[in-house]
């Protein structure tokens, strides 16, 4: 666990370092101010507009800047040669790729946490409230959000490029998140086989739609019965483990050569 | 004496596409604790692909290896193995001294035990000025030597240098020697290296002469080079 946490924090420290996180997020800042001074239809005053627009954007956000931060962390440190003296440390392939993970994670989920602050921050200031217990759990549910696409962005990153991985992680986590929800219509009116091969689809990705609280924390709902919540909890946390092992799988044996790097 | 590093006949093929190219064609090879071995050969014949053998970068397709008795694709084998890589890359993003707080970690160092041996790996490599600023602002040499430091941060009982004096000027290779005759003293075990054969002359006790994978002289110099040769004359005759 400590070699893990080591990798992790080198994540961390990286990526604190690096500029592209600044540029993102006063980029986000500024957007956010834009879109909640809008007054379109006259509905400025209206909180839950603020809310929608403001965890679509934390949303956008914690998406592209966990792929950024997933997709480059081992084809970096292949590219770079660093991968050498990392792996000639008594460091697992396990060790290196979890630790890669949970640094990845912990940069995009503390950022967003950040963000649902200034959000609450900003609701506050306009005179609304936020269900905190609600807020809890639709970060929570965002960061399992966040999990599930990092361990995707890592194992597509054991065997190609970081862009190649980028691409595919967001086409697939856009389309699990976006698309697979829509499955089930779209089977209804095709033929068995179609039907069958829809459905198989539909329960071999991963639901990243049921991560997402937006909609309750906008129109001031209830929050979420514990119940459920623990089991899409559980649930965000075994597809993480399933891809993390996918990764593991693909990566325990790929050979590092520094002539053919 | 027991022995630092076996290996027994190693083969080691590369895929390029379909074609199948052999890197080791069984490479049997024995260091004992405590000698300096320098490991010699053309490039290509196979010197880099041994060491990432050792430190299980690579997997053999048959034979075996092992470094004091353990099977080297355990990560347990490099608990006492220190590796500092030809052209080494660190983590930019860091300062030197944070780099060799992060390597020794890995190796289980903590508290003011590792503070000490990080401030005595920087004292010992040259780098005080430089160790509180970021890697990505260091010259060709200096990378060298924070590499070197790295690789001795576990105080490793097994040093694999590969080309360790590559980005170095002379007094920089005259530290190297310092450095590697000073493992020497301590009991270490060097396993190195190098395309510079006037070093490997000055520092080891045996050298290895690889070529096409396989190994074709083994000993100390002075038996295996005629009275009055030098290792580099040996070499070419070797080879020839």
């Amino acid at each position: 666990m400590r070699n893990t946490l080591v990798i992790a924090q080198a994540v961390w420290i990286e990526t604190l370092r690096r500029k592209d996180l600044y540029v993102l997020a006063a980029l986000l800042a500024a957007l956010l101010l834009v879109f909640v001074s809008l007054d379109i239809f006259g509905v400025r005053s209206m909180v839950s507009y603020i809310k929608e627009i403001g965890l679509l954007m934390t949303w956008v956000f914690a998406w592209i800047l966990v792929i950024g931060v997933s997709v480059r962390q081992l084809p970096q440190e292949e590219k770079s040669g660093t991968i050498f003296p990392l792996l000639a440390k008594p460091v697992t392939r396990a060790e290196l790729i979890t630790g890669k993970w949970i640094g990845a994670l912990g940069v995009a989920v503390a950022s967003t946490l950040v963000l649902y602050i200034l959000l609450a921050g900003i609701v506050a200031a306009r005179g609304g409230m936020c269900n905190v217990a609600l807020m809890l759990e639709a970060w929570a549910l965002h960061a399992c959000f966040m999990a599930v696409v990092a361990a995707m962005g890592l194992l597509f990153s054991t065997r190609m490029n970081s862009d190649a991985a980028a691409t595919l992680t967001g086409i697939l986590s856009f389309a699990s998140f976006a698309l697979l929800p829509r499955v089930p219509e779209l089977a209804g009116g095709a033929g068995s086989l179609q039907k069958t091969a829809l459905m198989f689809v539909y329960y071999a990705l991963p639901h990243l739609e049921l991560f997402d609280l937006r909609q309750r924390l906008a129109h001031d709902w209830e929050a979420m019965p514990l119940e459920p919540f623990l089991m899409i909890g559980a649930y965000g946390i075994l597809v993480s483990t399933a891809l993390l092992a996918l990764g593991w799988l693909a990566y325990r044996r790929k050979m590092f050569n520094r002539d053919q790097m | 004496m027991l022995s630092a590093i076996e290996i027994r006949g190693l083969k080691v093929e590369f895929r390029a596409g379909r074609k199948v190219v052999p890197a080791l064609r069984g490479l049997d090879l024995k260091v004992a604790e405590g000698e300096v071995f320098g490991f010699i050969g053309p490039n290509g014949a196979g010197k880099t692909t041994t060491m990432h053998v050792l430190l299980g970068f690579i997997e053999a397709a048959s034979g075996s290896a092992e470094v004091f008795g353990e099977d080297v694709r355990r990560s347990i084998a490099r608990r006492r193995i220190g590796y500092m890589p030809e052209n080494p890359q660190m983590y930019r993003f860091l300062t030197g001294r944070e780099l060799l707080a992060m390597a020794g970690r890995l190796f289980g160092l903590g508290g003011s035990a590792l503070a000490a041996k990080v401030e005595s790996l920087v004292n010992m490599v040259g780098i005080e000025a430089a160790a509180d600023r970021r890697i990505e602002g260091y010259s060709r040499g200096m990378m060298q030597r924070i590499a070197l430091a790295q690789a001795l941060v576990n105080d490793p009982d097994l040093v694999i240098l590969d080309e360790p004096t590559g980005g170095f000027d002379p007094i920089g290779r005259i530290e190297i020697r310092r450095i590697i005759a000073g493992l020497r003293a301590a009991g270490k075990t060097v396993f190195f290296s190098s395309h510079e054969l006037s070093e490997v002359e000055k520092v080891c006790d045996r050298v290895g002469i690889i070529a096409r994978g396989i190994l074709v002289a083994s000993g100390c110099i002075s038996q295996l080079a005629a009275p009055g040769e030098t290792l580099e004359q040996y070499f070419v005759r070797v080879l020839a």
